[in-house]
């Protein structure tokens, strides 16, 4: 599987579906465009996927998952992710904008407070502010690193406020949240005392969005990832691991067996961890 | 394969759906409903079993578009997470003996987006012959927005997928385990797999948020075409629903009803019903009481095997 598969599967309305003969979602079209972006693409293909986002864009400046759902949601860190160039410079600064507003519910003040009252320190719950996926819900891995990685591309245009202190906290979120095997699983290192497993996929997203962070303080988890990445069986997991290994300057080679690709979502970041390891990673170049 | 359904089509089908079963729940004297217990392993003979019960329960897909639902979470060999893949086929062909125009069987795991890689290491492809072809992720499924009828949880709405909602029957196939959130999770908290995580993410923590119990509730009234065959062959005791010890005990568990077959599957385990709080909830606690269902198959007391609980969950012990 390769670009003219993911080609194949744009909408006529210029989005790409999850699957073949699904309706227009936003990351895969996201995906589908980053893979543009890596080389190989095609200028009309990638307008009107463009233009498809431009249009679903919410007033609040955010982006729903599928343009049938009335919320603006994590997915908005995932289009910060297309070039800005292409997505217009305003459309992408009120993107960063949502994306500034945002933090996990359990880093609010009334959480943190009633657990106090509680007599419940938390742990490293609400220590440090991450991303979620839904409006309303505590943090995760994944919405976090992803909206790093697109602070991280607009702060070389926008250095003013908060926008270094997110990184930095979303940075101390994901240290919080290792896994006592190295890893990230969602984001729950344990769950009542009792020590959870990471996962390929979302060890590959936390790598990701910290590099740049001195390897000797990622020993465990490049460990973890490494060993991962020789028994990983899902196709999605390895790309993901492939692109947080390279992020920090390892190569991964492919397995002798070869996974197979099954949606746009998959595919895409099979080929995004190619190109990442032929030097061209779209989740870290400047947007 | 996608099932296209409009907006409308959806809207129309829930709203009918839920006031029918908000009827049932306030109308007059209801015959009680009937749960079988059948001793079973997973052997060729399940595919008989499971036929057998289907048509015990007068369970009528003739020309009808039924999707099962099992329970896959995670895999990990050293423990019993998933429904059973020979479970799940025996399900799949029992329904196409019975008539049924399409089966399709449907899954959206709350953790991991990697669906398939988890079927594959569970051993579905393998044991279900196409599997590829019959097998929709609900978590990447195209949505509909569905309002909850006087919901019991912070919710007024929820994207479901259109899958889902085009099934004339939909078919919880959960493990028998322990939940160290709710107690126990069985039929009905399989129905958190049908909240999609391309809309609420991976893990669905708006439910979380909008109250566990009150959202198991929710989605069990918002699905009231159902049908239930829990795996009690081998649950999962102690720190479930995905930490836990492999329980056998050698039963399946099936019924119309799915608070009556919860609460069936809960007297097995020697957990008190009514202390789980979907289930007081759903269906209220006089309706859990053993005399309110009628049980078939094998007596709950010669199959009954404690499972271990958790220290925040001892009190629930029957």
């Amino acid at each position: 599987m390769d670009v003219a598969f993911i080609m194949s599967l744009q909408n006529h309305d210029g989005g790409w579906p999850y699957q073949k003969g699904g309706g227009s979602a936003t990351e895969p079209t996201v995906l589908a465009l980053l893979v543009q972006s890596a080389g190989s693409g095609d200028p009309q293909s990638t307008e009107r996927g463009v233009a498809w986002l431009r249009a679903t864009q919410r007033q609040d400046g955010g982006w729903p998952p599928r343009p049938q759902v009335s919320e603006s949601t994590w997915v908005t860190a995932l289009v910060a992710l297309v070039p800005r160039e292409a997505m217009g410079l305003s459309h992408h600064a009120k993107a960063i904008d949502w994306l500034m507003g945002q933090t996990g519910r359990e880093s609010s003040l009334a959480y943190r407070l009633r657990n106090k009252l509680l007599g419940d320190d938390g742990g490293v719950v609400g220590k440090h502010t991450g991303w979620p996926f839904f409006p309303g819900a505590a943090a995760w891995v994944t919405p976090t690193a992803i909206s790093i990685l697109a602070l991280e591309k607009a702060q070389r245009y926008q250095m003013a406020g908060e926008i270094p202190h997110r990184i930095e906290m979303g940075r101390q979120f994901l240290m919080d949240r290792i896994c006592k095997d190295g890893g990230w699983n969602y984001g729950r290192p344990d769950v009542l005392g009792v020590d959870a497993d990471s996962y390929p996929e979302t060890t590959g997203q936390a790598l990701l969005a910290l590099h740049g962070v001195p390897s000797s303080k990622l020993e465990k988890p490049l460990a973890a990832a490494r060993e991962q990445a020789r028994r990983c069986q899902s196709v999605e997991g390895l790309s993901w691991l492939q692109l947080g290994l390279q992020a920090h300057g390892i190569a991964v080679e492919d397995p002798p067996r070869v996974f197979p690709c099954r949606h746009v979502a998959d595919t895409s970041l099979r080929i995004l961890a190619r190109a990442a390891m032929g030097g061209r990673n779209p989740f870290l170049e400047s947007a | 394969m996608k099932h296209e359904i409009t907006r409308r089509q959806a809207l129309a089908a829930s709203a009918g759906c839920l006031a029918l079963t908000r009827c049932s729940l306030v109308g007059g004297r209801q015959p009680l409903p009937r749960v079988s217990i059948v001793r079973a392993g997973y052997t060729q003979a399940i595919y008989d079993t499971v036929r057998r019960m289907l048509v015990e329960h007068r369970v009528d897909v003739r020309g009808k578009r039924v999707v099962i639902k099992p329970n896959l979470v995670e895999f990990d060999p050293g423990t019993t997470i998933n429904t059973h893949p020979m479970l799940v086929h025996a399900a799949l062909e029992g329904f196409r003996a019975l008539g049924a125009a399409d089966v399709r069987i449907a899954e959206g795991p709350g953790h991991r987006r990697i669906t398939m890689d988890l079927a594959d290491a569970a051993g579905y492809f393998q044991t279900i012959p196409h599997f590829e072809d019959l097998f929709v992720d609900l978590n990447l499924d195209d949505v509909s927005h569905v309002a909850l009828r006087d919901p019991f949880s912070r919710l007024k709405s929820v994207y479901f997928p259109n899958t889902a909602l085009s099934a004339d029957l939909l078919v919880s196939l959960p493990k028998m385990k322990t939940h160290h959130w709710v107690g126990a999770t069985l039929s009905m908290k399989n129905f958190f797999g049908l909240v999609p995580g391309s809309v609420y993410g991976w893990p669905k923590n708006v439910l979380h948020w909008a109250g566990i119990d009150e959202c198991i509730a929710d989605l069990h009234a918002a699905f009231p075409r159902h049908f239930a065959i829990v795996d009690g062959i081998v649950g999962m005791e102690g720190n479930g629903p995905i930490q836990g010890n492999p329980k056998p005990v050698g039963v399946l568990v099936a019924g119309k009803d799915m608070t009556a077959v919860d609460a069936t599957c809960c007297r097995i385990m020697k957990i008190n019903p009514a202390a789980i709080g979907y289930l007081r909830l759903a269906a209220g606690p006089r309706r859990l009481g053993e005399g309110n269902i009628l049980q078939i198959g094998e007596p709950i007391q010669r199959v009954q095997a404690p499972f271990a609980l958790i220290e925040p969950w001892q009190n629930i012990r029957a």
